[in-house]
Order: C-alpha cells, then sequence, then structure tokens
C-alpha cells in the first residue's frame, strides 16, 4: 500500500534521486580529479564505477514500487487514456458491466441478508433448530417448525449435548407506552433465550429463567435497542418504566444489545416477553403448557464438539420414550390407530440454524437463489460482451499492436495492457454498479410483504458487499481481458503483420456461438417477461370480482384490550351502529375474516341433500353481517341475504343458515337447486348437518384475486364473531378514513387499528408476487436484450471490419448497396434464427416451472412468444445494420 | 564491472550500511569510501547496488534521510539509523556471528 503511495509522490522522488546521484558524480569526479585524472577522464570513470545513472535510477525505483506494479500503473494510465479517445465504446462497455455487476450486487446482498448472514450472537455455528419431523397430533398456533413448550423444558434437561435451550413465537401484541396504543410485534420466549444466545444487555438486565417460572406470575419486558431509541428517545431511566401489554402492565427491566434484532430476519420484534406471559400476550390463549399444543419453534446451542448429527442419533431414545409416555395421555389414546401409528414413527431433526430461524428465509431462498443465478448468467453475458468488443475493438487496433509486437514488446506484455484494459473497465463498471445496487435492492425490499413486524433488511451498502463488488469487478476484468489479451499473447508477430492481408480471424466461430446462445437466453427471458406482465395485467383487468372503488377496510382486537367476548360484541355493534348512521357510509358490513390477505377460514363440509357427502377439499369460509354482499357489490343469485333474525341463537328463534357461492354450487350440486339443502361443518359421521342453506352468491375473491374456490358465509351473531369492517364511503377517501377513525376513538380510544386501507390499495398488495415477478422479469429481459444486442453489434462490427474489402470488391464489381448489406445482414439472421430456434423448445421445457405463477394463460401463450420474438428480432437487426450500412458506406467512400 | 576483489557476499551490503551508520550518519558517497577505508579495500563495492539498497532500507523505515551540508558545502542526502535500524542491525550482527562460528566450526572439523 506504502509502495502505492509511492506513485503519486515519484516527482518529487525522482528530483530527490537526482540530485543525490548528482552529488555522488561529482564528488568522485573531483576526488579523481585530485587524483590526477582529467576532468572528462574522471567523470567518464565514475559513471563506469557507478554501472551508468540510467540503470542505478531504474533499481532505486523497482524499490519504490515493485516493477509488474509500476507498469502495471503504466498500463492503467495508458488504458484510461485510449478509453477517453473512444467515449462511445467505453460507455457501452462500462454500462454493460455497471448493469451486470450493479444487479448481481443487489441480488447477493438480498442472499447475503435473508440466507447467509449469521446472527450477531457468540458462536452462530452452533446453533441448531430442532423440529419435529412427523405427526405431532396437537392444535397449532402459528406456523413452521412447531413444537409444545413443555418439550422446551424437557429439552433443557438433555445436557449431554447442548449448552442450553430455548424456545419463542412471534407474536403481535396491542402496547401501549403512554399514548396512542399501537399493534408492535413481540417475540415470547423462554427464560433461557438470552443467555443461551449470548445477548448482552444495554441497559439494566435480559430475561433470565427467574422470569419462565409459573404461568402469569412474571410481567416484565426486555425492549429492542431500536424501540427503545424511537419510542423512549434512548431514555436512560427507561428500566423500570411501566407498559401496557394488551391492558396488561408489564415492568421494563432491560434493553437488548444494539445489533441484536430477534431471531427471524423477517419479523424484528420491538419487546421480548417471558413465555409464561402467553396468556396476555395471546388473548385466549391459555393451553401454554399443554403438551398437545405446538406454538414455539426450539432451538438449541450444541456443546463445543457436538455435531448436530450426534446430537440429533444420541436424542432419539429419549424422544421415543416421551412418544411413548405421551400415547398414554388420554387425548392421544382416543384418535385413530394409523394417526397413532404415524405419532409413533415420528422423530426428532436437528438442523444447523446459524442465522436463527426465520419464515422469510424458507419462502424466499429458492426464489432468491434462482434470481442470483440469472443475475450471475446476466453478468457472464456482459463479460462475454465486452470481451467481444474488445475483440472488435482489437482488430482496430491491430496496427498499433503489431507495431508494439514488432518493437520488441513481448506478447505477455502486450496481453497484460489489454488486460489492464479489461480491470479499468470493470473497477469503473463495478463503482457504477455499486452506486446503482443500494436502489435496486430497496425496490426489491419494496415488494416483500409486509406486516407489522419490520422486516430486517436494509438496502445499505456494507464492507461485505463492497468486498463483493470489488472481487466480482475483478473477475469481470480478468474475464472481459482475457479473451483478447490471450488472442494478442497467442499470435507470433508475422501472423499478426500478415494480418492486414485479411486472413480469418480464429475464433470467430466460438463468438457467433456465443452471441446465438446469448440471444436463446434472452429470448427466454423476454417471453417470460411477457407471459408474467399478461398475467399480471389480466388479473388486473379481472380484479377480486366486486367494485373496489370507494371501498375501505379496517380491523379491530378489541379481545387484546381485555373485552370479553360478549362486551366485544356489544362494542362492535355500537361502532357498527355509528358508521352506519355517518355522512360519509354508503353501506357497510362487517366479518369474520377480511379478503385478499392470504389467508382463509378453511374447513370441510359435510353436506346433506339427496345423499350424504364431504366435500373433498377445505371450503373457505366466513362469517358476515347482514348487507355484507350488498356492500361489496356482489350479487345474490338465488335465494336471500341473511336478516337480523339469523344471528339470534338458535333458542331465541334464530336459526342456523348458510349462504354459498356459484363455484360451491358447481362442485357439490352439478346443476341442481342447493337452497334448502343442509350443510354440517367439519368432516367424519359424527357431524350434524343441519345448517340449510339460504342463498348463492356471486364468486368473489377470498384469499387472493387469482383464486376461484368455493365458499361459504355464515351469519355473524350467536355462534361467529367478526370485527373486521367494509365500509362503501361518499366522498374521498381521506375523510372517509377521519370519520371511521373519529367514530372508533369515540368508542375506545385504546383500542388498537389492525389495519386501515382501501381496496384499491389492498388489490395491489395481494398482487405484490405478480407484480414483483412481471418487474423483475421485465427488467432482466430488457437487460438481456440491451446486453445481447450490444454483443450482435460487436460481432458485427468484427465482422464488418474483417469483410470491408471483401465487400470493396464486390461494389467494385457492380453489387448493388442493398445486396452488399444483404451479405452482412444474412449473418446477423442465421445467429437471431439459431437463438430463437434453441429458444423456443426451452420455453416449452421451462414453461411447467412458472405454470403455477401463470394466471388464464398458458407457458406457451403464442401472443407472448410472438411479441418477444418480433421484439428481438427487429431490434436485433437493427444493431446488425448500424455496422452493415457502415461498411457500405466505408467502402463508397474508398471508391 | 571491474573485479579484481572480493565481490560483497550477498545479502550483507545492508548489514554493512547499518554498521557504519551507526557509527554516525554519512551520506550515499561517504558510505561508499568508508566501506572501501574500513574493508581496506578487500571488499569491492559496486556503487550502483548502494543507492537501491540505502532506498530499500529507508522504505523499510530502517534509515531515515535527510538533506543536510556535506564538509565540501554542498546539501547531500544523509542517512542514519532509526531505532528499527538499530534493532535490525543487531539482530544481523547476531545471526551473522552465529552463521561464522558455525562455519569455522565446519572448517575445523574438516581439518
Amino acid at each position: 500500500m506504502k509502495k502505492l503511495l509511492n506513485w503519486f509522490r515519484r516527482r518529487h522522488l525522482e528530483r530527490d534521486l537526482d540530485r543525490e546521484l548528482k552529488y555522488h558524480v561529482d564528488r568522485r569526479v573531483s576526488d579523481l580529479v585530485l587524483s590526477g585524472l582529467s576532468e572528462s577522464e574522471a567523470r567518464r570513470q565514475a559513471n563506469l564505477e557507478l554501472g551508468g545513472v540510467t540503470l542505478v535510477r531504474e533499481e532505486v525505483r523497482d524499490v519504490w514500487l515493485t516493477r509488474w506494479l509500476r507498469d502495471f500503473v503504466y498500463d492503467l494510465r495508458f488504458s484510461a487514456r485510449s478509453f477517453l479517445r473512444s467515449p462511445s465504446f467505453t460507455a457501452t462497455a462500462v454500462l454493460s458491466l455497471a448493469l451486470g455487476i450493479g444487479a448481481t450486487t443487489a441480488i447477493y446482498s438480498l442472499v447475503d441478508q435473508v440466507v447467509l448472514r449469521a446472527l450477531p450472537v457468540d458462536h452462530p455455528e452452533r446453533l441448531v433448530l430442532i423440529d419435529w419431523n412427523g405427526e405431532q397430533l396437537a392444535e397449532t398456533l402459528g406456523s413452521d417448525n412447531l413444537m409444545s413448550y413443555a418439550i422446551c423444558r424437557d429439552l433443557q434437561q438433555q445436557k449431554e449435548f447442548f449448552d442450553g435451550v430455548f424456545c419463542r413465537a412471534a407474536t403481535t401484541i396491542n402496547l401501549s407506552t403512554g399514548g396512542e396504543p399501537r399493534l408492535n410485534a413481540a417475540e415470547l420466549v423462554s427464560g433461557t433465550y438470552f443467555s443461551v444466545l449470548g445477548v448482552r444487555p444495554a441497559l439494566g438486565r435480559l430475561l433470565t429463567i427467574d422470569d419462565d417460572q409459573i404461568p402469569g406470575s412474571s410481567p416484565v419486558v426486555v425492549l429492542s435497542y431500536d424501540f427503545w431509541k424511537n419510542q423512549f428517545g434512548s431514555a436512560q431511566d427507561v428500566v423500570g418504566r411501566k407498559v401496557l401489554v394488551n391492558q396488561h402492565a408489564m415492568t421494563v427491566v432491560g434493553v437488548a444489545a444494539p445489533a441484536f434484532h430477534g431471531i427471524d430476519v423477517g419479523e424484528v420484534p420491538s419487546l421480548w416477553i417471558p413465555a409464561v406471559m402467553s396468556a396476555q400476550a395471546i388473548p385466549g390463549f391459555n393451553t401454554m403448557l399443554d403438551r398437545r399444543t405446538r406454538w414455539v419453534q426450539i432451538l438449541g446451542r450444541l456443546k463445543q464438539n457436538a455435531s448436530w448429527a450426534q446430537a440429533q442419533a444420541g436424542l432419539q431414545p429419549w424422544f421415543k420414550a416421551m412418544l411413548d409416555e405421551d400415547t398414554r395421555r388420554t387425548k392421544v389414546s382416543r384418535v385413530s390407530a394409523e394417526r397413532r401409528r404415524q405419532f409413533l414413527a415420528s422423530t426428532l431433526r436437528l438442523t444447523p440454524a446459524p442465522q436463527g430461524h426465520s419464515i422469510l428465509r424458507h419462502d424466499l431462498s429458492r426464489p432468491l437463489w434462482v434470481l442470483f443465478v440469472v443475475t450471475a448468467l446476466l453478468l457472464v453475458l456482459a463479460c462475454l460482451n465486452v470481451a467481444g468488443l474488445f475483440l472488435a475493438r482489437g482488430s482496430a487496433r491491430q496496427r498499433e499492436i503489431s507495431t508494439r509486437l514488432a518493437l520488441g514488446a513481448s506478447g505477455g506484455r502486450v496481453g497484460r495492457q489489454l488486460l489492464a484494459d479489461g480491470v479499468l473497465l470493470a473497477f469503473a463498471g463495478g463503482l457504477l454498479g455499486v452506486v446503482m445496487a443500494p436502489i435496486t435492492v430497496r425496490a426489491l425490499i419494496a415488494f416483500l410483504p409486509r406486516s407489522i413486524a419490520a422486516n430486517d433488511l436494509q438496502a445499505n451498502v456494507d464492507t461485505r458487499l463492497l468486498l463483493f463488488a470489488f472481487l466480482v469487478s475483478l473477475a469481470t476484468g480478468f474475464l472481459a481481458g482475457a479473451a483478447p489479451a490471450l488472442q494478442a499473447g497467442r499470435k507470433s508477430l508475422v501472423s499478426s503483420l500478415r494480418e492486414r492481408a485479411g486472413t480469418a480471424f480464429g475464433g470467430l466461430s466460438l463468438r457467433r456461438a456465443i452471441v446465438t446462445a446469448q440471444i436463446a437466453f434472452t429470448l427466454i427471458l423476454v417471453i417470460a417477461a411477457g407471459l408474467f406482465v399478461r398475467t399480471l395485467s389480466g388479473l388486473l383487468a379481472k380484479g377480486p370480482g366486486f367494485d373496489t372503488s370507494s371501498l375501505i377496510w379496517f380491523g379491530i382486537r378489541p379481545t387484546q384490550n381485555g373485552y370479553s367476548p360478549a362486551d366485544a360484541n356489544r362494542l362492535i355493534r355500537r361502532i357498527h351502529d355509528e358508521i352506519r348512521s355517518s355522512t360519509s357510509t354508503q353501506s357497510s358490513a362487517v366479518a369474520n375474516f377480511p379478503l385478499l390477505v392470504g389467508g382463509a377460514w378453511n374447513n370441510p363440509l359435510t353436506i346433506q341433500s339427496t345423499e350424504r357427502l364431504t366435500t373433498d377439499r377445505d371450503v373457505h369460509l366466513n362469517a358476515v353481517t347482514p348487507g355484507f354482499f350488498a356492500t361489496l357489490g356482489t350479487r345474490i343469485v338465488r335465494g336471500r341475504d341473511f336478516d337480523e333474525h339469523d344471528s339470534l341463537p338458535v333458542n331465541e328463534g334464530g336459526q342456523r343458515v348458510v349462504i354459498v357461492n356459484e363455484a360451491f354450487v358447481k362442485r357439490y350440486f352439478g346443476g341442481r337447486d342447493p337452497l334448502g339443502a343442509h350443510v354440517g361443518m367439519g368432516s367424519g359421521p359424527n357431524v350434524k348437518a343441519d345448517t340449510e342453506i339460504i342463498g348463492v352468491v356471486e364468486d368473489i375473491s377470498y384469499r387472493s384475486v387469482r383464486e376461484r374456490w368455493e365458499q361459504a358465509y355464515f351469519p355473524i351473531g350467536a355462534q361467529y364473531f367478526g370485527s373486521i369492517f367494509y365500509v362503501r364511503f361518499q366522498g374521498t377517501a381521506e375523510s372517509a378514513f377521519a370519520a371511521m377513525r373519529a367514530i372508533l376513538r369515540n368508542a375506545d380510544p385504546t383500542l388498537p387499528i389492525a389495519s386501515f386501507r382501501t381496496l384499491d390499495e389492498q388489490v395491489n398488495r395481494s398482487l405484490n408476487t405478480e407484480r414483483m415477478l412481471a418487474a423483475l422479469s421485465s427488467s432482466f429481459g430488457t437487460l438481456a436484450l440491451l446486453l445481447s444486442l450490444v454483443g450482435l453489434y460487436a460481432v458485427m462490427s468484427f465482422v464488418v471490419t474483417q469483410r470491408t474489402r471483401e465487400i470493396g470488391v464486390r461494389l467494385a464489381l457492380g453489387a448493388t448497396r442493398l445486396s452488399a448489406v444483404w451479405l452482412v445482414l444474412r449473418d446477423a439472421l442465421v445467429m437471431i434464427a439459431a437463438g430463437t430456434a434453441i429458444a423456443l423448445p426451452c420455453v416449452w421445457v421451462l414453461g411447467r416451472l412458472v405454470e403455477t405463477h401463470l394466471y388464464d394463460i398458458k407457458p406457451t401463450d403464442p401472443v407472448a412468444i410472438l411479441m418477444a420474438t418480433l421484439v428481438l428480432c427487429s431490434t436485433g437487426l437493427c444493431a446488425a445494420l448500424i455496422p452493415a450500412h457502415r461498411a457500405v458506406g466505408r467502402n463508397e467512400r474508398c471508391a | 564491472m571491474p573485479s579484481s576483489r572480493f565481490p560483497i557476499p550477498q545479502g550483507t551490503l545492508d548489514m554493512l550500511i547499518l554498521q557504519i551508520l551507526s557509527l554516525e550518519p554519512a551520506h550515499g558517497y561517504g558510505i561508499a569510501q568508508r566501506l572501501q577505508q574500513i574493508s581496506r579495500s578487500v571488499i569491492q563495492l559496486n556503487q550502483g547496488s548502494l543507492y537501491p539498497a540505502l532506498h530499500r532500507l529507508e522504505q523499510k523505515k530502517w534509515l531515515k534521510s535527510e538533506w543536510r551540508q556535506s564538509e565540501t558545502g554542498r546539501e547531500a542526502k544523509f542517512y542514519s539509523l532509526t531505532p528499527a535500524g538499530r534493532k535490525q542491525l543487531a539482530v544481523e550482527k547476531q545471526s551473522w556471528a552465529e552463521l561464522s562460528r558455525a562455519v569455522r566450526l565446519i572448517f575445523n572439523e574438516s581439518n
């Protein structure tokens, strides 16, 4: 590094050295003159003794800066000068490298953050996820890798393999820190959580095993550093303050270390609560210690020298014994023999979890790797292109290189010059790429599903990323520079001098093959883009099956505010009455489950009409108030809507009724009239089908816009509860929001509001994946298209340079301009046609992979394929036409 | 290159320069002359290799240099030892002593 600094002060160093050597020579000369030599003879001898001032100077320069480095710096300077002389070439090359490096860096940033990065805790490599492999016979609360809390306590006793075991469950709580109550992400954790992870407090203390003993006994919380900073303004006296968690007072005992954001990169908690407080944190949850309720993820820290495989094998005897013991418990003994067998066949599975546990990672790692491979491929294409551009330029630089070779430069020396070209370009591209990367990452993060828990993904450029970009740029530079360098190094002087005479250049067929492959790859991407864009526009045009304009929804969670179910019902009734009487309301309704959020209430139904049958798959269920369909604008095609009467309990004159949708009728009734038939909840012989079908409604989207599924609606009232409001408003959305907010605040100022959204926005959100696919495939398609056009252009320029003479002769012999242009274009057409011929069968094969992501079109959609091919062919021909035209023009001028 | 006397052994030039400079600061020409004098002209120095050596030692921070008036009144670049250079000299002296003792042993053995 210091040596590189010498490069910048070389002028000063040179002057010093000159003076120093001059002093030496002058002194020697005067000494020699004193000893009797003539002045000129003395000078000659002094120089001789020194071995030549130039040589000494050169050797000292080598000390300052190692020879090869110095030469390389000269090379770079030479490269920079020659690049500045041809700005359009430079811009094309730098830009294509920048796009390639930028995209790769951006995707790598996400791969790193989501998939690769270990937790900022002590020895993360020793963390393992402990999971049940098989049938648990348990009620489920949450998703992915769940086990019961009791098993976590059991595992804590397995000290032979673990230094410690902890469990955690992510949840959402209504948190009040003094101001307005807010929904916040929290993590319910065992008392061992912090100590096993090795996290230290930034303030106060963290949760300990003492905080996790008796249910309901430890109303304490630990805040995350960011939450403490943002919500409490980093108040030093925060320890000891009370916060309200779902209206239960809890004491802040400490703040966790700044770098620690929980163990799930996709869900960053604001605070940690001991697991024994789960009944307070999750209203209605009171089976915390039940072995048949699974709701936590369990992670352990392996002993220093234990491997996860050893621990997994070593734990099985204990696990089998526990299963046996479990079967003697009543609940398990009641299940069918088959499920009991499955239960007993379960094993314990350990997986290394240095990155913690994350559903986001589970969902995203495969798509991210696919993206990464695609971008890496694009980068390789960009490299090949730049190499191609170099070769094209190389043929123009032939004379210069021949001259240098003739003057005695070694092949390696010239090759290094070309390598310097490549490296310089790559670093310029890399620099630009690093500037672009955060913008891309930000755009990608925006596509991720957003919930109350923020994800921990950042668009920052950190040192890891810079290192990655640097290495990629370096590799790119070598790859792009290597081909021309090798070519220059390989060629003998004679052949390079003969080159001008028109011998064919080696490697051209290889380059044609590369461009052909590039065109094929591009066509695949452009077709994919076409398919995804058509899917998105198709879904947007279709919509959810009801009019989304002037429609908003929001949800409240009264039970998280300490309301009993009966009180909650009364509160919702009161709020609904006020909403209905508001001037901004046209119509309104309440539902049990929100639409278009990705989930639904699923259950099989038993149908009793002329015969008894059970639905062959889950029906999507919801409970709604009268007027729900009218509010959405969905037509009731047969029968009637619910009325107030339907919500009464059966013993007070109400009756059990249900409304089903057209898809349900089509699947289970064929053409027959479903009115009057009965259904029952669930499957099996014990189900009583006592609920009468009183109406049929049009199909609407429930889980997502693309889905058409069987649905059944029950009335809200005696049996079913609901706190999701749908309001069709008049006036602006803002005024409607304000009016609704005022009503809610008036009813209970401490009530948390879960969501507040227009249905238009909800539709957009639910199409996030589709939009991401469309956006990504379009940008990749465009990128690939640009790159392959550059590639085609480079090859064609090259070919044209090679054939200038031939074209000249043809023109001189009377060929028309058109036929001369055709001569060149034919070459390009062959490549485009070959590329297309390769791509189309690939589309047919690869199409199956994306079929599930498409809507209403086949992967072999002729419109998408035709459009993509047309775009590629026309732009490709344009790229080829420029050099062709130039060749003819040049020849005419020459003639 | 005239060579009638001993060529300087590979790698020892650095040590000799350090030794000479440990007595007092000197400029390049001075060092060359001192080398000749002290070794009673037994060692033959290629003066051209002196300067790269000086710059290399300076780069290693064993020497420091400054422009100062010389005995003739002209400005010359004077080199002097840094503390690190002094330490290095001790190390090299030590290993040289060990080496020459070992060589002598071997010679005595074979007699």
